[in-house]
């Protein structure tokens, strides 16, 4: 990723309406921010106009970013996620009546953004904390790598990993425990 | 329902962050993270621990549409430059672009914009090329310890002893006299920057201790 650095500083000359800190601040993050909403959304047109939304957005609120809502790039993730989920839902709904919802939403298969178990495992690696989070069961990390990648809500991860929705929530809440002690055990920064 | 109460909040808030949260119980978390310092900090507490997750994300690159896509929605409407750009940014725009009508541009300046500690935009000092004010806006309060005043200092890029400029207050506007005109006081000078000192600093002074705030100093013109 970026330096936090040098996108932080990117990020306040955007704040004042800085064009060229715009686009350098957009070629520095759009292939990371396209990659998330490629993944919830899974359909390269939706997710492209997910990350123009996201970068209009980002334009028009830079000043309202704080390091306390973590890394320049973590606030800017959270503004693609957000709108990534609020479409998918919006999309579902949409199409409800006339489509067997779960063939979209549930469909897991490779693409080019990475598979949910894989780039969870290969992040926690990076985060130091993998060891931890083996406490957990494949269900409870399936679950919190469906919802936090895919923008799953329970009821689609009780569906996905075929089990009854109290479960399915149990293990998220675990998932997320978990997530929490591990990073306290492992003293990152910030958290 | 009291969505305060903190083990309420930290519930709705790894779910909304997470994004399990959903319909018409996340619009309304939303609302009262909107409103409250306290879920919206329980909200970012979250999003912190959730963001190592991303750390082995492989990049996708997007369509070069998309840039063009997000140019088009913003700078390419009648006016848009005056309607939604700051004077600053109106001006800086019109250095690079060049074809700006004259009135939408700034006029010859100088222009500091100072960053706190972890890089956020925390003021801004203007002041115009022949000018004897220098306009200083807090875009967040200065945290200013008791018994002490925000000094402002000009440091020239030749690595020459940094100089003072003036007291500036810890929030709002303000305007601080100059001894002389910005071209003669600044054109030397690449940063601004303010510490804390127990008085005003004289010519001569050094700062007493760490910058509090820093960033450039640039020439508009």
């Amino acid at each position: 990723m970026p330096a936090t650095e040098s996108l932080a500083e990117l990020l306040a000359r955007v704040a004042l309406r800085d064009r060229r800190a715009f686009e350098g601040l957009y070629r520095a993050t759009s292939a990371h921010l396209f990659s998330v909403s490629l993944r919830i959304l899974r359909n390269e047109g939706r997710a492209d106009e997910v990350l123009q939304e996201s970068y209009v957005s980002i334009w028009h609120h830079a000043a309202g970013y704080h390091a306390a809502a973590g890394t320049p790039m973590t606030w800017m993730i959270n503004i693609v996620r957000n709108k990534s989920i609020d479409l998918l839902r919006a999309r579902r709904t949409e199409v409800a009546s006339t489509t067997e919802i779960g063939d979209e939403a549930l469909n897991v298969a490779a693409d080019s953004a990475g598979e949910p178990q894989q780039l969870l495992d290969d992040s926690l690696i990076k985060a130091k904390i993998a060891e931890c989070m083996r406490t957990l069961s494949s269900q409870q990390r399936q679950a919190l790598a469906l919802a936090y990648y895919r923008g799953m809500v329970h009821t689609d991860i009780a569906s996905a990993l075929n089990a009854p929705l109290g479960t399915a929530k149990g293990w998220v809440r675990r998932g997320l425990d978990q997530l929490k002690s591990c990073l306290e055990a492992a003293g990152v920064s910030g958290v | 329902m009291n969505y305060l109460l903190p083990v309420r909040l930290d519930r709705l808030a790894r779910e909304y962050a997470l994004g399990t949260l959903a319909g018409p119980a996340r619009r309304r978390f939303e609302r009262v993270v909107r409103s409250s310092a306290a879920a919206s900090m329980a909200v970012d507490v979250w999003r912190r621990r959730l963001s190592v997750l991303d750390l082995a994300a492989a990049p996708v690159q997007p369509p070069e549409s998309t840039w063009q896509g997000i140019e088009r929605r913003l700078f390419s409407g009648p006016n848009q430059s005056a309607s939604t750009a700051t004077p600053i940014g109106g001006a800086l725009q019109a250095l690079r672009v060049g074809m700006e009508p004259r009135f939408d541009a700034l006029p010859a300046s100088y222009v500091g914009v100072l960053l706190d500690p972890v890089g956020k935009a925390a003021l801004v000092a203007s002041s115009r090329r022949q000018g004897r004010q220098l306009t200083v806006k807090l875009l967040q309060p200065l945290n200013v310890p008791a018994g002490h005043v925000a000094q402002m200092w000009a440091l020239p890029k030749d690595g020459a002893a940094p100089f003072p400029v003036g007291v500036i207050p810890a929030q709002g506007t303000s305007r601080l006299a100059l001894p002389d005109t910005s071209e003669k006081l600044f054109f030397n000078v690449s940063r601004l920057a303010v510490s804390f000192e127990k008085a005003p600093s004289n010519a001569g002074d050094a700062p007493a201790g760490a910058y509090a705030l820093i960033g450039n100093c640039v020439k508009v013109w």
